[in-house]
């Protein structure tokens, strides 16, 4: 349990909380049971439960905003806690902390209006999810949660009254800013910008910064738009059938992790792979790519390994500092591989044969594995890590040990590759299949205490992650509705000539855009962009597929806002500010992997060659079109729908 | 007078989505309509146009409009669907027969389903169509009685088309439009139903390489604009920037006609195989399409709307 807060919640706020704790467990619990008992329908009857998913994803969003309402209260949010630096300084750290909390509140207050009139604007559309539920109830957890977030915002972040006092103000000044003519917009916007800024290097939220800045951006606009297009992207995360997912494997995880599961998990590994040099660091190096080739890119890795992995590398002699980094990097190793749903993704967009990217991926996907592998075996040579023998009885008698948790990653593939399972069905079931093994058959687990505790806790760190995600793409919806990732396109085919500078340039920008986007954004928004003067620049399709791919993979890595080490920080609980330090070394080991990749296009094109060596290509998006638009008749002998009908 | 000429020459950007990629006859016939009514406003009138669903899905799109970050979109049924149900009648299996029976149905609906638009806050700027689809799968279906146990993709966004799937005999299994793909690659699913466009474009039709050449259902789409936009126009501009867009809509309709005709042989090059049925298997399409018009008309369309677009068929059929 969190610790309480000195002045108590009082009866009002204690049933809120109970309420939040209450819902999260419900929603999860739900969550799980919905998803499966769908699976199990069209097993049983061959046929699908009718708009199921979209209530699944519905309460997705419900358990991110009510999680994120818990980080709030307990002071988790993702923040640079610069706050440290300031602890010889008591009096400035409580005023800078209070003026960080004050902007936090006015943003997240105004973002609770926004909500608002999103939600009034959603009442005209007669939309509604199966068996009736209004599209507009299901948005009203942004209204809620953000107002909640913003009380616990004032009132945590500050433990005087005046600070809270200060907090009301700020949201007063916030809401005056409505009444700026429009001619000053664009100077105010810029000034809240900087206020935000200076609030979040003091310790504000960072979902704050994202949300805050993107509602100035929409505030500030020549032909102002309104600030409820923020939260409006926030709730297009409903529309994303693989989201869901975080929370399932995150339960997954923390029910494995804090079960016994990771002691049997490290005898496994000890046992099997501890006498080679590096040979831990590999293996984890290879289970998180394995896992992420089915998560997508999303970093729900960390969030599901990171508490069983980081015990199993610390046992075998590594640094924390490294294990954190490694785990950490190894967040979005694998997603070059099949089935990630990253590459699909690509390929509709960019419209280049799936199957040819995967094949593409493989050296690059490989390359990026060894490369931390690698950096695995020079830490076990440095640290001089222990190396038990290998001693097949016990490593028989370890594996015995792990025989509930051995099978998962067998149920997860299985399931996918055999046509049994969509991918959020496969989260669904390893989360339940967690809690069985460790609640009922293991018993490491209570019921009663234990188990409340984790999916509370699963909700904190989810909320807290979607936050996050959220106002990003509200973020991202300012940036394409300024049509900023354009005018960048047009500039460079107007600026940069040759191709290795082009190469150069797409490496920086797409590492800014890792940075910002989540992987889903980016590709629909900046591959249609990039992908024409790709082809202008004389590059394979499919290399600059990869590329782009294994770009975005070092983008989560990047300090300040990589997704990884948002999500690092969340799962090792540990200040962002720590993270970046633990990642660095390895963000420059695989971006030499990526300037590899590059700059040597036989990494990528070999393999395709080598396997279609032959065959006839599938036709491209422009011969398709061209064969489209030719005017001459198409080829006989094929009765259109019409000739068919006139017949009859 | 001096103040309201300033705001009337003020540019009015209007911002439309399209779930079109740049580069497509839809985007193109768009940036006409973009181009000419700058034109025809004296440069009032700007439209920014966002291709390739940069703005989400049509749902997201729609949902874009009511707040006011954008004011137009050109979509297909999915998004005239969360505006208003009453266009979905057009799509009903096999109840419009030919292009000829088509133009001649629309002809007639479309000032109800304008006026019904108006009501819901929206202009519908043109109507058109996305194709004419038709069932693909990885087994060759023939008759009906093939029909049985094929999992078919159903949309999750739409319960309604679940439940006509159902009725038709097939085994939905509803999935979002991003997990196609895969599930087609793993069998989760077998068969969907689309234009012979959007199979092309998609490259879903390699995954389910047989198409049954039963025509099932003509999607309608359309252009639409907010309202609250279109009062911000300067009235006299409302009839030439109207009459613009349903001459450039009427052009585009054709092109999508003629480009869903071609796009089979150009699969057929990449291995698709038609499947043609009798005349004899035709009509037993016909009589099960014909056991779902209950169900349509109760639940998933105005049950006016039905009758009035089936009497108009009927009109169509007894003057041809
Ligand atoms: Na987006
Ligand atoms: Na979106």
């Amino acid at each position: 349990m969190p610790p309480e807060n000195p002045t108590g919640p009082g009866p009002v706020l204690g049933a809120v909380l109970r309420a939040e704790r209450g819902l999260s467990v419900v929603l999860l619990g739900a969550m799980v049971v919905l998803t499966l008992a769908g699976a199990v329908a069209r097993w049983v009857t061959g046929q699908g439960v009718a708009g199921l998913s979209v209530y699944v994803q519905s309460m997705n969003l419900w358990i991110a905003l009510a999680g994120a309402s818990l980080a709030a209260r307990a002071g988790r949010h993702l923040a640079l806690s610069s706050g440290s630096l300031l602890e010889r300084r008591p009096r400035l750290a409580r005023i800078t902390r209070g003026l960080a909390a004050a902007v936090s509140t006015a943003v997240t207050a105004l973002l609770a209006w926004a909500s608002v009139e999103l939600v009034v604007a959603e009442r005209a559309s007669h939309v509604t999810l199966a068996g009736g539920i209004p599209v507009w109830l299901v948005e009203c957890a942004l209204p809620l949660g953000f107002l909640v977030m913003a009380f616990r915002l004032a009132w945590h972040g500050s433990t005087t009254w005046k600070g809270r006092v200060a907090a009301l103000l700020a949201v007063g000044l916030a809401a005056s800013m409505a009444l700026i003519p429009p001619h000053l917009r664009g100077v105010a916007s810029t000034a809240g910008i900087v206020v935000i800024l200076a609030a979040v290097a003091l310790g504000a939220p960072l979902f704050t910064a994202l949300g805050g800045i993107a509602m100035l951006l929409f505030f500030g606009e020549p032909v102002p738009t309104p600030i409820s297009s923020v939260p409006a992207e926030t709730y297009a995360m409903v529309a994303s059938p693989t989201l869901p997912t975080i929370p399932l494997f995150t339960l997954a995880g923390y029910l494995l992790a804090e079960g016994g599961a990771s002691k049997r998990l490290v005898r496994l590994f000890q046992a099997w792979v501890g006498w080679i040099p590096g040979g831990t660091a590999a293996a984890a190096v290879l289970v998180c790519a394995f896992f992420t080739t089915f998560t997508g890119a999303s970093g729900v890795t960390i969030l599901a390994l990171g508490g069983l992995l980081l015990p199993i590398l610390m046992k075998a002699g590594y640094p924390e500092r490294f294990a954190i980094g490694l785990l950490t990097a190894s967040g979005s190793i694998g997603l070059l591989f099949p089935p990630s749903l990253t590459v699909i993704l690509y390929g509709v967009v960019a419209n280049v044969a799936i199957d040819d990217l995967y094949l593409a991926g493989l050296v690059p996907g490989v390359l990026l594995v060894l490369l931390l592998a690698g950096a695995g075996l020079a830490a076990s040579l440095v640290h001089r890590t222990p190396r038990p023998r290998f001693d097949p009885r016990d490593a028989l008698s370890a594996l015995w040990a792990a025989r509930w948790e051995v099978p998962i990653p067998f149920l997860i593939i299985g399931g996918i590759f055999g046509g049994f399972m969509t991918i959020l069905e496969a989260a669904a079931l390893t989360a339940a299949y967690a809690f069985v093994s460790e609640v009922v058959v293991h018993r490491d687990l209570s019921l009663r205490t234990d188990v409340p505790r984790l999916f509370a806790e699963t909700a904190t760190i989810v909320g807290g992650v979607l936050v996050v995600l959220g106002m990003a793409l509200g973020f991202t919806n300012y940036l394409v509705d300024a049509e900023i990732p354009m005018h960048a396109a047009h500039w460079v085919q107007a600026h940069v000539e040759s191709r290795l500078a082009f190469i150069l340039l797409l490496n920086g920008f797409l590492l800014v855009v890792g940075c910002l986007m989540d992987v889903f954004s980016a590709i629909v928004v900046v591959v249609p962009l990039i992908a024409p003067m790709g082809l202008a620049f004389g590059l394979d399709p499919l290399h600059l597929g990869i590329i782009f791919l294994a770009n975005l993979e070092l983008g989560y890595l990047t300090p300040p806002v990589g997704m990884n080490l948002f999500l690092a920080s969340f799962r090792f609980n540990r200040p962002l500010v720590a993270i970046y330090r633990t990642a660095v070394p390895f963000l420059l080991v695989l971006g030499l992997g990526v300037v590899l990749i590059a700059y040597v296009p036989a990494l990528t094109t070999s393999t395709v060659e080598m396997v279609r060596r032959g065959e006839e290509a599938p036709p491209s998006s422009d011969e398709v079109r061209r064969m489209l638009e030719a005017d001459e008749p198409p080829a006989p002998g094929l009765p259109s729908a019409g000739d068919l009908m006139q017949e009859l | 007078p001096a103040g309201r000429t300033s705001r009337a020459a003020a540019p009015i950007v209007v911002k439309l989505g399209t779930i079109a990629p740049e580069g497509t006859t839809w985007y193109n016939s768009l940036r006409i309509m973009a181009d000419r009514w700058n034109q025809l406003s004296g440069g009032r009138v700007t439209v920014k146009i966002y291709a390739g669903a940069v703005l989400g899905n049509e749902g997201a799109m729609v949902r874009k409009m009511r707040i006011g970050q954008i004011h137009a979109a050109a979509m297909t049924n999915l998004g005239i669907l969360d505006i208003d149900p009453a266009p979905q009648v057009i799509n009903t299996p096999m109840l419009i027969r030919s292009y000829e029976e088509l133009d001649f149905v629309m002809d007639r609906m479309t000032p109800t389903f304008d006026a019904r638009l108006l009501e819901r806050g929206f202009i519908a700027l043109n109507w058109g169509e996305a194709g004419w689809a038709r069932l693909f799968s990885k087994k060759p279906v023939r008759g009906p009685a093939d029909a049985s146990g094929v999992k078919i993709y159903a949309w999750d966004g739409d319960a309604n088309a679940v439940e006509v799937f159902r009725k038709a005999g097939f085994s939905p299994v509803v999935l979002a439009s991003t997990d196609v793909l895969p599930s087609l690659q793993s069998g989760l699913v077998e068969a969907f139903p689309a234009p012979p466009l959007a199979a092309l474009s998609m490259q879903w039709f390699a995954l389910a390489p047989n198409m049954l050449d039963v025509p099932w259902a003509p999607l309608v789409g359309g252009t639409v604009i907010t309202r609250a936009m279109w009062d911000q126009i300067p009235a006299e501009l409302h009839a030439p920037l109207l009459q613009a867009a349903r001459e450039l809509g009427e052009g585009l309709k054709n092109d999508v006609r003629s480009q869903d005709r071609k796009a089979v042989p150009v699969m057929q090059k990449y291995g698709l195989q038609v499947v043609q049925v009798d005349a004899a298997t035709q009509a037993q399409w016909e009589t099960r399409a014909r056991s779902l018009y209950p169900y349509i008309r109760a639940k998933v369309v105005p049950t006016d709307i039905f009758d009035m677009t089936q009497a108009s068929v009927e009109e169509y059929r007894t003057t041809h």
